[in-house]
């Protein structure tokens, strides 16, 4: 690619520019009104300079156990998160490679797990965790993240394996290796860049996720999504604490991305360059 | 070392049959060539001694063993690929640490054995390299070595020099005999170059349509074609066909007639179809109007160095003739082919192909 001009170069940075604007305004706007004492929060034109100040946060943590609820939340987001790239690929390895004639129903069937509106399981799942007692528990949203995750981790790693060429199973096989052996020490290191992308996506989900959350927990499981929308009461929307809140649970699922960032953006690439 | 025996192998895929009923031994340290077109059968019938495909009828044996369930890491082969197949996230070295573990080698054996693996095949200087940084010629050399370090009772190779250019394809063919000759190790070897199984083969198995057509040395196959797809199929340019029919005491071609030898002209009933064979290199060549000659057109002239190949044109067929290059004569001239010095002439059934005799000599005589 040839390098580009001075002019190009500045039309770029500024398109680049803007896009970054309209993504990071919301997050400038959760950032500066969680540190902005109550009484100027909603200053029209807004205050750009101000005494930042630390008490919505310590409100956060005094006011609620929100350490323990940020604590729920990466119980259940890594172990939805496990579970799922666990079983989805190992059932995803199974549909690229086994040939057989009804392999396609069974991949659409799994996909179609995703297919109908969650509300609508809501009020059956609360009524099978009520009666097995797991009901405002870590397990029940494990599980209940981990049927929407599967799929998605399934279709994903489906392609990711096919990709893989049947030719090194054989020469691993030839070599001497079982099946076990070749999928974990051939298959599933050139899949690699896909399993960053599952569970990339899969704690994404189940660490965003509210009306299950919302639904099935109570205050032993409750993950800091539904924490926060407690500060969201009928009498008062307390801002402060609200904003505060958000920008904490942001943090994790940044992090969790960057550490996977380097099979990330090769994964998210892989097939276009060839 | 083992050898391999096939006892009636078929391959059926739902209701295709791509090999039926294939009989063929292999003796310790022979190396055997399986050569055909592409779709005849011969990667299925390696890919099968490898354990990667089911048998579906009949028994394989290496060494006394009965092998057709034997899982592929139950059966001692090493085998190369056409893609060569090299673990990519690995380098050389992994890659063949990778083909050891299964042996649970101590440390120092494994190492040892790389080491010499690389030395022979002068991978020494790559060992830390990933596949993707070499060359085609030395991802070759790996899948070799890697194959190599396991020292495997039997070497199965599939079309393992498709990929490389013409040059190093040459290099390496030579490479892969000396270490034949230097390890003696069974091999069966699959290609769809003629010149590869000349080169390469202890034996050549030339199959079509998913059976055996011939089995036998190069010379043997050479020499003596068992049928006319054979005859075709090996030695280049291609032999040359002319269909006849016992007519009285001659052979009538299209456009020319020729005086079959008085020790094969009575065995034919009258009317009967047959082939007569003769390879570019064989026909002999003389003056338009030599005694016994048969008037031909040369129409092209390709001059190769020490050769020259002539298309020429006699009665209603066209025929490729070798000579040399020194002694060619001038696109457009006339010259006289003497079938009777020709020799050897090969003759095939017209209608089953299969030869009926070879090293015919003929006494010709031109069509009145």
């Amino acid at each position: 690619m040839n390098k580009p001009s001075t002019r190009q170069a500045f039309l770029i940075y500024a398109l680049l520019g803007a896009a970054l604007l309209v993504f990071l305004a919301p997050v400038y706007l959760i950032v500066s009104s969680s540190l902005k004492p109550t009484p100027i929060m909603f200053l029209r034109p807004p205050a750009f300079v101000f005494e930042p100040t630390l008490a919505h946060y310590q409100d956060l943590f005094a006011l609620r156990p929100f350490g323990k609820f940020i604590m729920n939340s990466l119980i259940v987001s890594l172990g939805s998160t496990a579970f799922s790239v666990f079983f989805g690929s190992i059932a995803a390895y199974a549909i690229s490679r086994i040939r057989h004639k009804r392999m396609n129903d069974i991949a659409f069937w799994i996909l179609s797990m995703r297919m109908f509106p969650p509300i609508t399981v809501v009020v059956p799942y609360y009524i099978i965790f009520k009666t097995i007692g797991l009901l405002d528990t870590p397990l029940a949203l494990i599980l209940v993240y981990s049927t929407a995750n599967i799929p998605l981790t399934v279709w994903l790693m489906k392609g990711f394996f096919d990709e893989v060429p049947l030719a090194l199973e054989e020469a691993a096989a030839v070599d001497g290796h079982g099946a076990v052996s070749i999928f974990r020490r051939v298959t599933l290191p050139l899949a690699a860049p896909g399993l960053a992308v599952s569970a990339v996506f899969c704690f994404i989900f189940s660490w965003n996720e509210f009306l299950f959350a919302f639904m099935l927990t109570g205050s032993e499981a409750q993950t800091a999504t539904v924490a926060v929308m407690s500060f969201w009461s009928s009498d008062a929307l307390q801002w402060g604490r609200i904003m505060a809140g958000s920008f904490v649970i942001l943090i994790p699922g940044v992090v969790f991305v960057f550490a996977c960032q380097r099979w990330l953006a090769r994964g998210l690439t892989m097939g276009a360059v060839k | 070392m083992s050898s391999i025996r096939l006892r009636n192998i078929v391959k059926r895929y739902g209701a295709a049959e791509a090999v039926r009923g294939i009989d063929l031994e292999v003796t310790p340290g022979e190396f055997v060539v399986l050569l055909g077109p592409s779709g005849c059968g011969k990667t299925t019938t390696l890919r099968m001694v490898a354990g990667l495909e089911d048998i579906t009828e009949g028994d394989l044996f290496i060494g006394e063993r009965h092998a057709n369930l034997s899982a592929p890491k139950e059966r001692g082969v090493a085998m190369v690929f056409q893609n060569y197949a090299l673990y990519p996230h690995m380098s050389v070295r992994q890659n063949m640490e990778f083909a050891l573990k299964p042996l649970r080698l101590d440390a120092a054996e494994v190492a040892r054995r790389i080491e010499d693996t690389a030395d022979i095949l002068g991978l020494a200087e790559l060992l830390e390299r990933r596949p993707s940084q070499l060359s085609g010629g030395q991802r070759q050399r790996v899948a070799m070595g890697r194959a190599m370090v396991r020292t495997p009772q039997v070497f199965l190779f599939d079309e393992p020099l498709s990929n490389l250019d013409a040059k190093l394809r040459t290099q390496m063919r030579l490479e892969i005999r000396k270490l034949h000759n230097r390890l003696g190790a069974t091999t069966l070897y699959v290609t769809h170059d003629q010149t590869e199984a000349m080169t390469l083969a202890d034996r050549i198995v030339i199959m079509r349509d998913g059976h055996i057509e011939q089995v036998g040395s190069p010379e043997e196959i050479y020499a003596h074609p068992a049928n006319v797809f054979v005859a075709g199929f090996i030695g280049s340019p291609p032999m040359n066909m002319i269909p006849v029919r016992m007519e009285g005491a001659t052979w009538e071609a299209d456009g020319f007639s020729l005086a079959p030898s008085p020790h094969v002209a009575g065995e034919f009933a009258e009317g009967r179809d047959l082939i007569v064979g003769v390879r570019p290199a064989d026909v002999s060549v003389g003056a338009a109007d030599a005694a016994g000659a048969v008037r031909a057109r040369v129409e092209v002239v390709e001059y190769l160095g020490t050769t020259a190949l002539l298309d020429a044109r006699i009665g209603a067929h066209e025929m490729r003739i070798e000579t040399p290059a020194a002694q060619r004569p001038q696109a457009g001239s006339d010259i006289g082919i003497l079938f009777a010095e020709s020799n050897p002439l090969h003759l095939f059934d017209a209608e089953t192909g299969a030869s009926l005799a070879s090293d015919i000599a003929t006494s010709k005589q031109e069509k009145e």
